[in-house]
């Protein structure tokens, strides 16, 4: 599992998150407008530098989204495959091919960018972005969704486990999504009322003390990496 | 080190257990994200049950929350938290192949929230009229599909109709059967308890 923060001390982990989250979205806008093969060959150079950087294992973390595989390849498939003779053309496949493996540069840059941020750093930066209360409640919520994960993913199991033990799998298909929902959102409801009331006993306010971003001359290059990137993409 | 001498703000007992609820939603549907289950008739398509929340989320929680749900789902998994199928998170995964069905259930939840109670008050899910749930759930079905072939053939470079063909068609069977359970779910005690 690549996919979460590890601790570390490299420049990507120094930078301050909202650097980080421009490179990321300058990296998305560049590729897509460059995607060509010089255009793509240029960005992963830039990629290979940037989890070089961020000590990313390439080959770890491509690993890790192959649950993708078949959409990837599916789209230039489907594309280049013609009904009758002669079943498949090259050249029409070509473009969703590049538009593939864009998709892995960009996957890369994002388990960069997840590898060397905290999520409570996330938080802030969220909170930064979009002001007032909606930033609050996103931004708070996101480091909810991150405590109930786990114990959801385990209320969840139990229920798959029990209907297992029952013979749930001789279910129809309708049967066992509606066992899975009637169970899940009993807990659902449990839970959240449970969590209400701890937040209400602990002042869940609209204006809490958060750690303070401040930026260094480290992010100095980062950005100008990113407007570089930003005007390559609008040539 | 400055010193903050605003008092502290309180939010109000409703909006946090609506703000509860959401966050409680937007896990449910991460903690469904890696489990899959496999269908009789396409034993190659694997299911997960995001979608089956999203519908939950819209007839349970309506518009306004149902959204911030969903866009608490998005904004984790954007910042690195395990969410999406397969466990999978990043910036990378929502310009990805499958990021337009991911923008699409923010909206979709909304949508059925919205047909399903209109704009103003909440109506107990167990007294909406089926019709008009099913209205709803197909109204949902149809905006999480359109943003999922629209992102599928704009990331993918490829034509609206292969993309539909690819990511749509072999999934509708099972959004069928979905609806079917959310609305079964709808008339159940699960609800009516609240």
């Amino acid at each position: 599992m690549n996919l979460r923060y590890v601790a570390g001390d490299t420049y990507v982990h120094r930078l301050d998150p909202r650097s980080k989250l421009f490179v990321q979205a300058a990296v998305a806008v560049a590729a897509f407008a460059h995607t060509t093969p010089a255009g793509l060959a240029a960005l992963t150079a830039f990629v290979g530098g940037v989890c070089r950087l961020a000590a990313t294992p390439v080959t770890a973390s491509l690993r890790s989204y192959r649950a993708f595989l078949p959409f990837l390849v599916a789209g230039p498939l489907v594309e280049g495959a013609t009904v009758g003779a002669p079943w498949f053309v090259v050249a029409d496949a070509v473009t969703p091919a590049l538009a593939s493996y864009r998709v892995l540069l960009l996957l890369l840059v994002s388990t960069a960018y997840i590898r060397t941020t905290r999520v409570r750093e996330s938080r802030v930066a969220i909170q930064w972005l979009l002001p007032g209360r909606i930033g609050v409640v996103l931004g708070a919520g996101v480091g909810f969704v991150l405590r109930f994960l786990p114990v959801l993913r385990d209320d969840l199991a139990t229920v798959r486990a029990a209907m297992h033990a029952r013979l749930g799998a001789e279910r129809t298909l309708r049967e066992r999504i509606r066992l899975i929902g009637v169970t899940g959102l009993r807990r659902v409801f449990r839970r959240a009322d449970r969590f209400a009331l701890a937040l209400q006993a602990r002042c869940f306010a609209w204006n809490p003390t958060l750690p303070v971003l401040s930026p260094t001359w480290r992010d100095g290059p980062a950005l100008l990496v990113a407007v570089a990137l930003l005007a390559w993409a609008a040539v | 080190m400055t010193t903050a001498t605003d008092s502290v703000e309180l939010v109000g007992e409703e909006a946090t257990g609506n703000v509860a609820r959401a966050v409680l939603f937007a896990a449910a549907t991460s903690a469904t994200a890696p489990v899959d289950m496999v269908h009789p008739l396409a034993p190659n398509v694997p299911i997960t049950l995001q979608t089956l929340w999203v519908y939950l989320a819209g007839v349970v929680l309506g518009p306004l929350w149902a959204g911030v749900a969903f866009t608490l789902y998005l904004l984790a998994g954007l910042v690195g938290l395990p969410v999406f199928a397969g466990g999978n998170a990043g910036l990378g995964v929502v310009l990805g192949p499958t990021g337009g069905f991911l923008i699409g259930f923010p909206l979709a939840a909304m949508t059925v929230g919205a047909v399903a109670h209109g704009l103003d008050g909440l109506t107990a899910p167990d007294a909406i009229p089926v019709p008009r749930l099913v209205l709803a759930l197909v109204a949902g079905t149809a905006v999480v599909y359109a943003a999922g072939a629209v992102g599928y053939a704009l990331v993918q470079a490829i034509g609206l109709v292969a993309a539909v063909s690819a990511v749509v068609v072999p999934f509708l069977p099972v959004a069928g059967l979905k609806i079917a359970a959310t609305v079964a779910i709808a008339r159940s005690d699960a609800i009516v308890a609240r």
